[in-house]
């Protein structure tokens, strides 16, 4: 099938007519890495605006991180992203087999899992704005709630495609589309793990301490 | 949470009342008039001769890189038109009020704006001419050439390559909107911190800028995503990075900052949306704000912007000299190491955009030192484009004339960017005109190339070739505009007026505020003359028709293929074999040997999904301007439902049969632009 | 320079400057530019040579294929190189001969006395205010404070103050502290002082000696608002004696400035003309005290879609 068209005397082939050996999959995930490039460096955006409003001054006589972040309670939320990235992880494992039921399964787990995340951020936010902490009261609490919220959204959208994604496994199964979807997701999935460990981390830890 | 407002807001309408059209203005009722004209001047033939579905079908839903790039482009010089009558109004407003004694007109004190208008117009004027006609106009330049130059057939995501061009055309529609409904802000291109809070810009002014400029960066970061991808995935075989031709690394270098900056910029203006929405503090004086974050992140992405704009622009003279010299550009590899250089050094020097801020003097010392980096690579691209000069046959076709221009503006533009550089001088001319007057050395080098890009490109994609005559005549009465306006106000820098001023306190400016104004008729002069190059070229379109290669020097892949280029850009993809591979085969005499068969290609589906996201997007960003919450709400909701659809719909895209391809190339024209999928031809294909 | 101010009309006002800073920053440009002169004049020069020489009908010679050369690749890196390693030390040096927060033409850390600097990190806020130093041998203290759209200055060592008009006695140091009421200004006088942003719930400082005495005209370099294009002020340097009877005049003044009495003043106005008021009698640590007011949240609204006699009428 690789047949160049040679003009004759020295001079190499001019025309190709090899196959388009571009790969679908290959392209759209360096894509949807360039795409996590960029959402890192949102996150680099909101976590410079936090480091820079997490100081004295920009309390504005509210609360400090100390007196606000509960580590402990957070470590529940940072468990319930862990184990659903281990669950969809697993899922894409049931991929490599063709097993549908395992991927579902692996894919529902994730998701009970990242609700259980929102649902356990949604208490902690409802908590404070009972005792008057909201975003509106210091610079700080601003760049507190703006950060972790972003977070939040972020898991939401991916919740959302989570579970379209099971619709289109249950109705096409695995088709190229949808599997370099679903290795796309794993890594959209991984990644805000790893924003979540650096909000833990920064906001969590470092403000308690 | 929700944020006490100033007047009046109700569910259905939000901030929006009768009040906010303003048809007690003249200048404005002239705007809407001229505005509505010329758009009825366009839908009425389009109605008349039936080619609303043409238009549909073609364009409007198009996944075409080609066609995408030129309505970018279109978008763009719309926009730059739109600017230019900005800053003429600016220009006339300076020279009128100027003096204590100055008179006033149409109830203003000093000439004939009132400062809440003069202020819009200033700040409409940055904000179209950077982020609305510079940015789409070279974004639009890469999607055009970029595939073609590395011998690809279209973009690596097609659909999202007209996603990001109709999000860019919402930004645009929302900044003309706010000129008939509401007001722009009128805090600078920048969006100075705190005066965009809500206390000091009370009104939709801001909201229109921020959110014209937060939808459109969506667009630009989309396709920036695209254009790297396409670059890194889709090169014709044997094209090695090595082989990349120069202007596709410099749009290489640019998309990467364009990926890595606009993102900051989306934060930037999300903070100041919750500030202004939902009553945070990012931004404030008081209750544990800090402007200077605001600050900060506005120059992070500010001036990684500006080389953004920059670098394509470079690439544009480094494709236009060599082609006018008849030999290759001298040091490649240098030439593209400098553009990276320059690209690496762009994100470690924002902090000289305020000097004057109060950063201690090693702060300052550090970022000036870093600025003046940027001149060592820059330094190189000059000397490169002088010894590409060097004993070769050079020929003054408008392209080159373009790009010669370019490269004084670029030293001129370099000199007093190096003083700009020098705290111990930005602290005596920074918020002056002498800054002004630096970064239109700077921008108008970037309109300069964009010029030479559209004379020299335009060929290749329509077929026929500007007229030269118009297009010098263009290039003169521009050139003598930019010398003398921005002359005079270097002169003025040194003067000490500072920037922005409606009214003007020195009687002693008037002199060269004349020379100035003098200036910008000049180029009122040379819009005449780019309307006259472009009726009289499309008037004798079938006497300049041209072949593959028009300019007989061309260097790149994309003059291999037909002129206007053919929807499927390659019927056969090319086999590289070396950098300047036109030259290369022209060397050796077979630029002209075509493929001896045709296999059958694949190609996308044209797609109605992003005008669909874009309309929404308009309504999205309406609806928050206004406060209107339930547009906003369902326009988001329907966005997010299109795109959720369009997962479910498999587009296989089709198949063009090699008897179809032999057919198209065996006609004198290809299928070009103008032409549709079924081969009916408009235009110059019509006629042969 | 001597030149230049001799044959280049006043109304260049960057090249008539008064004092060792100006001056610094006069001869700065200079150099600057001369330096890269010797870079981008033979570069202009050459362009258009080659333009003329090679273009197509000269016949001249022709290497159509030369497209490297080690040595001049060396060359292009290193010429702009050593230029900007140059430019880069010279920028060092006067950076710090004219930092506003201790210039060194003046005196360096010296000139400004410890416990204030200590007051005034770059460009950080919240930092707490000192008391001023009292010494009359020590810099001129003046603090400025913008409003929408007005130049209050006041001279805490004398308890006066004055609304856009600024005196200062020649051969003194002054030392400027500034913030602002609503929005960031930038406080410059061409002849003068450099451009210094006076930044709401924030602290910059501001030096200068003026050598000469003469009336300049100072104002907001950065864009604040409708009334921007108005904010002027004179700047006046005076002899010590004519200084002396201007300020016991000004203590004469009937009106006094209270913070109440600041607030009353601050609220919107376009000052047109910029006619100066004057205040005796001046609240001890007023800057601090508008500071602290602006950092709990105290702001200035300014209704929407101003003009210039809708402001003036509303207020005065």
């Amino acid at each position: 099938m690789d047949v160049f068209v040679k003009p004759g005397g020295d001079v190499p082939p001019l025309w190709y007519y090899g196959h388009d050996d571009h790969d679908q999959i290959a392209t759209k995930t360096f894509g949807f890495w360039l795409y996590m490039l960029s959402d890192a460096l949102i996150f680099a955006g909101l976590f410079a605006a936090y480091a820079v409003l997490d100081q004295p001054m920009n309390m504005a006589g509210g609360p400090t991180a100390a007196q606000i972040v509960h580590p402990v309670a957070a470590f529940w939320q940072t468990m319930a992203v862990m184990t659903s990235v281990l669950a969809y992880s697993l899922a894409t494992v049931a991929l490599k087999t063709g097993n549908k039921a395992g991927v579902l399964l692996g894919m529902i787990v994730a998701f009970v899992l990242g609700l259980a995340f929102i649902g356990l951020e949604l208490n902690d936010f409802a908590n404070l704005m009972a005792q008057g902490i909201t975003p509106d009261r210091s610079g700080f609490l601003s760049a507190f709630f703006v950060l972790i919220a972003s977070h939040g959204l972020h898991m939401v959208f991916g919740l959302l495609w989570m579970f379209v994604l099971m619709i289109q496994c249950l109705r096409s199964g695995f088709s190229q589309d949808i599997v370099s979807r679903l290795l796309n997701l794993r890594m959209f999935w991984q990644f805000q793990a790893s924003v979540w460990v650096c909000v833990y981390v920064f906001i969590y830890l470092r403000g308690a301490a | 949470m929700p944020v006490h407002l100033q007047g009046a807001w109700s569910l259905l309408f939000g901030r929006l009342t009768l009040s906010a059209i303003p048809y007690d203005s003249g200048i404005l009722i002239g705007a809407f008039a001229f505005s509505a004209i010329a758009g009825l001047a366009i839908v009425i033939p389009t109605i008349y001769y039936g080619k609303v579905g043409y238009l549909f079908r073609e364009w409007l839903t198009t996944v075409d890189h080609k066609k995408i790039g030129v309505m970018y482009i279109l978008l763009g010089l719309v926009m730059m038109f739109r600017g230019f009558a900005d800053g003429f109004m600016i220009r006339t407003q300076q020279v009128m009020a100027d003096g204590p004694h100055s008179p006033g007109y149409m109830g203003s004190l000093h000439g004939y704006l009132p400062p809440f208008h003069f202020d819009q117009i200033y700040s409409s004027h940055g904000t179209i001419m950077i982020l609305f006609a510079v940015t789409p106009i070279l974004t639009g330049l890469g999607n055009i050439v970029v595939p073609l130059q590395i011998g690809a057939r279209d973009m690596a995501f097609p659909v999202m390559n007209a996603i990001s061009l109709w999000l860019t055309a919402v930004g645009a529609a929302l900044v003309m909107a706010s000129l008939f409904i509401g007001t722009f802000s009128d805090a600078g291109w920048v969006g100075l911190a705190p005066l965009t809070e809500l206390p000091y810009s009370p009104g939709v002014g801001v909201d229109y800028w921020m959110w014209a400029i937060q939808i459109s960066s969506i667009g630009t970061t989309l396709n920036a995503i695209n254009i790297i991808a396409t670059i890194v995935g889709m090169r014709a075989p044997g094209m090695t990075w090595g082989r990349i031709p120069i202007f596709t690394w410099t749009t290489l270098s640019t998309n990467i900052i364009g990926l890595t900056a606009f993102p900051v910029l989306g934060v930037a203006l999300a903070l100041l949306g919750a500030d202004r929405y939902l009553g945070t503090h990012f931004y404030t004086a008081g209750q544990g704000g800090n402007l200077m974050l605001y600050t900060d992140l506005f120059w992070i992405w500010g001036h990684p912007e500006v080389y953004f704009l920059v670098l394509p622009a470079f690439g544009v003279i480094s494709e236009v000299i060599p082609t006018f010299s008849e030999k290759p550009l001298f040091g490649y590899f240098t030439m593209v190491a400098a553009t990276f250089a320059i690209a690496g050094v762009s994100w470690a020097v924002w902090l000289h955009h305020f000097f004057t801020m109060g950063a201690g003097p090693y702060v300052n010392t550090f970022f000036s030192v870093a600025t003046m980096l940027v001149g060592i690579p820059t330094g190189v691209k000059v000397f490169n484009w002088l010894f590409t000069l060097y004993r070769g046959r050079l020929t003054y076709d408008t392209p080159m004339l373009w790009a010669l221009g370019a490269l004084f503006l670029l030293l001129v533009g370099g000199l007093t960017g190096m003083m700009l550089a020098v705290p111990a001088i930005d602290y005596t001319v920074h918020n002056s005109v002498f800054v002004i007057a630096h970064f239109h050395c700077m921008v108008l080098l970037i309109a300069y190339a964009i010029f030479a890009a559209v004379a020299y490109w335009f060929p290749k994609v329509f077929g026929f070739k500007l007229d030269e005559r118009s297009g010098k005549l263009f290039f003169a009465t521009f050139s003598l505009g930019t010398t003398l306006t921005f002359v005079a106000m270097f002169a003025l820098g040194f003067q000490g007026e500072t920037r922005r001023l409606d009214y003007l306190f020195d009687p002693q400016w008037k002199p060269l505020l004349i020379v100035e104004e003098i200036g910008i008729f000049l180029y009122c002069a040379s819009c005449y003359y780019f309307a006259k190059m472009l009726y009289v070229s499309i008037r004798d379109r079938a006497k300049n028709k041209v072949g593959a290669d028009p300019w007989h020097s061309s260097r790149t892949l994309e003059w291999l293929t037909h002129s206007p280029v053919p929807y499927y850009n390659f019927a056969v993809m090319p086999q590289v074999n070396a950098l300047d591979e036109l030259a290369w085969r022209r060397e050796r005499g077979v630029h002209e040997v075509g493929p001896d068969h045709y296999e059958p290609i694949h190609m996308p589906k044209n797609s109605v999904i992003p005008l669909i996201i874009g309309v929404f997007a308009f309504g999205f960003g309406f609806g928050m301007v206004w406060r209107i919450w339930w547009m906003a709400a369902i326009s988001l909701l329907v966005i997010i439902a299109t795109i959720i659809i369009r997962s479910f719909i498999r587009s296989p895209g089709y198949e063009i049969s090699a008897a179809e391809l032999a057919q198209m190339e065996a006609r004198d024209e290809a299928v070009g632009i103008l032409s549709d999928s079924e081969g009916q031809t408009l235009g110059v294909e019509a006629k042969a | 320079m001597l030149f230049l101010a001799g044959c280049v009309p006043a109304s260049y006002r960057l090249f008539h400057p008064n004092g060792p800073i100006a001056n610094l920053e006069l001869r700065s440009t200079i150099v600057d530019v001369a330096v890269m002169l010797v870079i981008i004049l033979p570069v202009a020069v050459l362009i258009c040579v080659f333009m003329w020489r090679y273009r197509k009908s000269a016949n001249a010679a022709y290497d159509p294929h030369w497209s490297h050369s080690l040595t001049l690749e060396i060359l292009v890196w290193a010429v702009p190189l050593v230029t900007v390693a140059v430019l880069a030390f010279f920028s060092y040096e006067t950076t710090l001969a004219v930092n506003p927060y201790g210039p060194a033409v003046l005196g360096g850390a010296d000139a400004a006395p410890k416990v204030r600097m200590a007051s005034v990190a770059p460009a950080m806020p919240g930092m707490v205010m000192q008391t001023p130093d009292p010494s009359p041998a020590g810099p001129l203290q003046i603090d400025v404070i913008t409003t929408d759209w007005q130049w209050f200055f006041i001279y805490p060592q004398l308890h006066i103050a004055t609304i856009d008009e600024l005196v200062v006695p020649q051969g003194r140091d002054v030392e400027f502290h500034m913030t602002s009421a609503t929005v960031v200004n930038d406080f410059f006088v061409p002849e003068l002082v450099p451009m210094m942003d006076v930044m709401p719930g924030m602290q910059t400082l501001d030096m200068f000696r003026a050598k000469n005495t003469g009336t300049y005209e100072g104002f907001s370099a950065d864009f604040s608002g409708a009334g921007f294009a108005w904010m002027q002020f004179a700047a006046r340097v005076v002899t010590p004696q004519d200084y002396a009877g201007w300020v016991s005049s000004v203590q004469a003044s009937p009106d006094h400035l209270s913070y109440a009495d600041f607030e009353r003043l601050a609220q919107t106005t376009i000052n047109i003309g910029a006619k100066p008021s004057y205040f005796s009698a001046v609240q001890d640590g007023l800057l601090a005290h508008v500071y602290d007011e602006v950092r709990n949240g105290k702001v200035y609204p300014v209704p929407d879609n101003l003009t210039e006699t809708m402001t003036a009428n509303a207020t005065n």
